[in-house]
């Protein structure tokens, strides 16, 4: 018997299409099932053309807003992957749906921000646009959460993204962002909005997390790369939206009638980074000054460029230092340089030269001889000992 | 840490007072375990912002672990999980056990260990607990004893040793029944994300007793790869539809010379708790808690469904009645052992 045919209807360009598709692959590698899979070049999905297809399958992202009429009368098993609704009505009739159940995404966000002590919070979200129709599903679930708990939260959906807007865009951002009582937790609809957050936290100098603690949703490793303060963000059980979507359409194939299924697939996990671990701090000096040193701690900085940030003098900045961290700049800079070459270290291929000059060490000697004095070992006896109790 | 001296918690229907004690490690993480019917009561440990927090499904008193039939946190035996019928056969030997679920037996009939006070006492880290099983205990023959050793460590593993001798041949399995809900802020576990080390799992009947082995893979009992439990109930699957549910038995990955190997790890993304499961038993029963509605809860209300969820470490069900049989037989002469082992920490 020739493998079934199997369009997949994506635009795999975000690193959630990319998910749903490799747990497609999961799935079909985890057993017999031979599919011969149709997909363009590019990843990109051409609606219009899926009824000159030949094939006998199809598992499409139905969060295009094409996707419904265009595969409506389709003669093939169609299974439909796309966010969850509040409202049943809105799901298309008679298709099988897996869902990223936008609610528990939201939930799970918040709740992070809660336990960390916040009492605050706010949403970042797009404005409405018939292909993101799930962002005013988050934006509806974070209403119901705040409403229902009888907290502070304030929605704000920003402009479009656009070139020629982008100036204005941030100014506007920026001015949203000082008029927020702080401290505050805000939720980005994504990553890409979360990024931008932090950006226009940068602008407008808001200590973060301090003042403003953020958490994402996607975990895009894109969106980590370009920002200085490592992001937290909710993790969407994108894979398992995948094989339960390959799931389904196996058995369609088989003849079994799933038009009625609908599956709503909770997050995986929250990747918690610095950008929400919130702390109260007391001084608004040593507040100004970590997120100083958050974003530059590893080119080379010294005490004196942190006081001319925050606008002090060394030894004003220096006692406030002693009274709230019980440390001076200069310590606290250098932990912050050897944790970030711990970082690297473990999380990455990185040569420890390489290493040594990104985290703002004159040389490999240099940083050998700041893990010798601090922890009294070398950065690959640190390395191997951080390694096995991870083991253990 | 040295395990607490004994504190009086309630007593038997008989009058015979019951005790419970506190195991403590380094690291903020204490669990209760009472000498009636070993049960573990509670388990509280860190999450992942350092805030101590409740694992464990758990009762208000002793009078209503006496009164339930959840089994909640007990020790159960003679034989963890089915038997079919309530009836095997051993050396020729024809054997009518309690029928105590549906004309089928479970977990040790009538009276079993979780209803039973067991012998308690400490040996500085250890909590040891002990049990002598008389001849014809819910039908099963032979007397048997029972020793299991109970240890906490710093990294959060409540370790547990078991060893039993019997005077005549009997079936035998034991396994620990917690329920676990690594979030205590939400009484449902449907967000909890699973893996199980097993490429295969035993199919059921209507009355749960395994009609045959099946492969996990392509079916929505594959949790080789971790997924949600809540979104898997919702796959079309007649093995989740006969018991509105997960309640079965896994076969992880045969153990290397009877050492405990992972078996099955749980995270929950909004505490950041892990549970890890290591055992060298043959057999993983994975319960999603679908049936625990109207069980009462330690705080006065009642469960719902999918409340907590159970991975017990054992032989398989209705082992007695298939070609290894003789596997789950303890002889005289012989001294069984188990080692099974739970560990809570944080991502």
């Amino acid at each position: 018997m020739s493998p079934h045919r199997i369009a997949l209807l994506f635009n795999a360009n975000k690193v959630y299409d990319r998910q749903v598709i490799a747990g497609i692959g999961h799935y079909l590698n985890s057993t017999r099932v031979e599919w011969d899979l149709f997909m363009e070049e590019d990843f990109r999905s051409r609606m219009r053309d899926i009824h000159q297809f030949r094939g006998d399958g199809v598992i499409a992202d139905f969060d295009d807003p094409e996707a419904p009429d265009a595969l409506r009368d389709l003669p093939i098993p169609v299974v439909a992957i796309g966010g969850s609704y509040h409202d049943p009505a809105a799901y298309p009739p008679g298709v099988p749906y897996i869902a990223t159940d936008n609610a528990r995404l939201i939930r799970l966000a918040y709740d992070h921000l809660i336990e960390q002590g916040l009492g605050r919070f706010a949403f970042y979200g797009i404005p409405p646009h018939p292909g993101s129709r799930w962002a005013q599903e988050r934006e509806h679930a974070f209403q119901a959460i705040v409403d229902e708990e009888s907290v502070e939260g304030v929605v704000y959906q920003g402009s479009p993204t656009s070139a020629g807007g982008w100036g204005t865009a941030v100014e506007e951002l920026v001015t949203w962002l000082a008029e927020l009582p702080k401290p505050i937790g805000i939720i980005a609809v994504t990553d890409a909005r979360a990024r931008q957050l932090l950006q226009a936290c940068v602008i407008g100098g808001f200590a973060v997390p301090e003042q403003i603690a953020i958490v994402g949703i996607d975990n895009d490793p894109m969106a980590q790369l370009l920002t200085r303060i490592p992001l937290t963000s909710v993790i969407q059980g994108a894979e398992e939206m995948g094989r339960t979507a390959a799931h389904l359409l196996h058995q369609m194939l088989r003849g079994m009638d799933c038009s009625g299924t609908r599956v709503l697939v909770p997050p995986v996990g929250i990747n918690v980074q610095v950008s929400s671990k919130y702390q109260p701090m007391r001084s608004p000096h040593v507040m100004r000054a970590s997120h100083y040193i958050r974003q530059y701690g590893c080119l080379g900085i010294k005490t004196e460029q942190v006081a001319d940030y925050v606008g002090v003098s060394r030894t004003v900045l220096e006692e406030h230092f002693k009274r709230e961290l019980k440390q001076t700049v200069h310590q606290v800079i250098l932990k912050h340089k050897l944790d970030t070459a711990c970082e690297l270290m473990t999380n990455s291929d990185t040569p420890l030269a390489d290493i040594a000059l990104r985290c703002g060490f004159t040389s490999l000697q240099y940083m050998y001889a700041v893990f010798r004095r601090e922890y009294d070992c070398t950065p690959r006896q640190y390395l191997d000992l951080h390694r096995k109790t991870a083991a253990t | 840490m040295p395990v607490s001296n004994a504190t009086a918690w309630g007593q038997l229907p008989d009058g015979r007072p019951l005790h419970r004690w506190t195991l403590r490690n380094a690291r903020d993480t204490q669990v209760e375990i009472s000498n009636l019917g070993g049960t573990l009561l509670s388990w509280q440990t860190p999450d992942r912002q350092g805030r101590v927090g409740e694992v464990l499904l758990g009762h208000a008193d002793a009078g209503q672990y006496i009164d339930s039939n959840a089994y909640m946190g007990a020790i159960v035996g003679r034989w963890a999980n089915r038997i079919r019928g309530g009836r095997f056969r051993l050396d020729g030997i024809d054997y009518k056990v309690d029928r105590n679920d549906g004309g089928n037996h479970l977990h040790g009939g009538n009276y079993g260990f979780h209803l039973q006070r067991w012998d308690v006492e400490t040996d500085g880290d250890d909590l040891v607990l002990r049990l002598v099983s008389p001849e014809g205990d819910g039908g099963f023959p032979g007397e048997v004893s029972v020793e299991l050793r109970v240890r906490l460590d710093d990294d959060g593993t409540l370790d547990l040793r078991y060893t039993a001798t019997s005077d005549a041949p009997t079936p035998l399995s034991l396994t620990a029944h917690p329920y676990f809900n690594l979030n205590d802020r939400r009484p449902d576990i449907r967000d909890h994300v699973i893996r199980i080390d097993a490429d295969e799992f035993l199919a059921i009947d209507a009355g749960a007793i395994p009609v045959g082995r099946q492969q996990v893979a392509g079916s929505a009992f594959d949790f080789r790869e971790a997924a949600p439990i809540g979104s898997r109930l919702h796959w079309p699957d007649p093995q989740l539809q006969l018991v509105g549910g997960f309640d079965h038995c896994y076969i992880p990955r045969q153990p290397a010379a009877q050492a405990p190997r992972v078996v099955a790890e749980v995270v929950e993304p909004s505490s950041g708790r892990r549970l890890t499961v290591e055992s060298d038993r043959p057999g993983l029963q994975f319960y999603s808690g679908q049936k625990l509605t109207g069980q009462p809860s330690r705080h006065g209300d009642a469960y719902g469904p999918f409340a907590g969820f159970a991975l017990e470490t054992q032989a398989f069900p209705d082992q007695v009645n298939g070609p290894e049989a003789e596997g789950a037989i303890l002889r005289p002469g012989v001294v069984w052992r188990q080692h099974t082992r739970y560990r809570v920490d944080t991502l």
